[in-house]
C-alpha cells in the first residue's frame, strides 16, 4: 500500500495506491471520499396492527413489519433480533394498551426475562414499555419483547408509531 | 376457556398476583399458534394441575 500527500491549489490531497481518499482544504477542513461513520447495526420493527392478550399471561409482541434491518438480523416470522455483531446494543420498546391492569413489557434475552422495559398503573389506556442496554454476543443471542396484563385486552391502535421494537449498537 | 381461566377456577384462592411476572406461576405464549402454556410453576403449596385435570374443566 502506498500514501501520498500531494498539494493542491487550495490544500492538498491524500491518496492511498493513486486514490484520493481525504482532500484537505487551507484552512484544515477534512473531507473524506468515504462517509467517515461505519454502518451501525441498527433495526426497527413495528405492529400496524392490533394483538390479543389473554388474562395473566406473558404474550411475546409480534412486531411483523420492519421499517429497517442494516445487517438482516430481525426475524419478522418469530419476531426476534439475533445481531450479526457482538457488542452493547440499545433496545427500545413501546406497547399500546387499550387497558391496563398491573401491565408489564418485559424484554426476553434467550427466551428468559431480562429486563421490564416498563410498566405503571391500572385503568387507563396508554402507552408502556422503555429502554435498556443489553450484551450481545453476535452469534446465538436473540431478543425478544413480551407482554403481561392482568386482564385480558388489546393492544395496538392500528397505527405504525404505537407498537414499536427498535435497537442499534453502541458499543463493541 | 383460556388457560388462566381453567387455573383459577381450579384454584379459586389463586389471585392475578400470583400470576404477574413477580409471582409464583408463569403463563405464557410465544405468538407461534400453540397458544398458552405454563412456563413456570412455583407455587408453595398449590401442584402444577395436570393436563387431564385442565381438560376437565369446561
Amino acid at each position: 500500500m502506498t500514501i501520498s500527500i500531494k498539494p493542491t491549489a487550495s490544500g492538498s490531497t491524500i491518496e492511498q495506491d493513486g486514490s484520493t481518499i481525504l482532500t484537505v482544504d487551507g484552512s484544515g477542513n477534512i473531507t473524506p471520499s468515504n462517509n467517515l461513520y461505519p454502518k451501525v447495526p441498527a433495526f426497527i420493527a413495528y405492529n400496524d396492527g392490533t394483538q390479543s392478550l389473554s388474562a395473566a399471561t406473558s404474550t411475546k409482541l409480534v412486531f411483523d413489519h420492519e421499517e429497517a434491518d442494516t445487517e438482516n438480523a430481525y426475524d419478522t416470522t418469530n419476531y426476534r433480533y439475533t445481531p450479526t455483531v457482538a457488542g452493547y446494543y440499545q433496545i427500545n420498546a413501546k406497547v399500546y394498551y387499550t387497558a391496563t391492569s398491573n401491565p408489564f413489557v418485559m424484554l426476553f434475552k434467550n427466551s428468559t426475562n431480562v429486563n421490564r422495559l416498563g410498566g405503571a398503573g391500572s385503568g387507563a389506556l396508554g402507552m408502556q414499555g422503555g429502554s435498556a442496554l443489553v450484551y450481545m454476543n453476535g452469534t446465538t443471542d436473540y431478543l425478544e419483547v413480551y407482554a403481561y396484563n392482568n386482564l385480558a385486552i388489546t393492544l395496538g391502535a392500528g397505527a405504525s408509531n404505537l407498537m414499536y421494537f427498535n435497537g442499534f449498537l453502541v458499543s463493541v | 376457556m383460556t388457560l388462566y381461566e381453567k387455573i383459577t377456577t381450579l384454584y379459586t384462592e389463586l389471585t392475578s398476583d400470583d400470576f404477574a411476572p413477580e409471582g409464583t406461576i408463569m403463563l405464557q405464549n410465544d405468538s407461534d399458534g400453540k397458544g398458552d402454556y405454563i412456563k413456570e410453576w412455583n407455587h408453595p403449596t398449590l401442584a402444577k394441575p395436570t393436563q387431564e385435570q385442565l381438560d376437565g374443566i369446561q
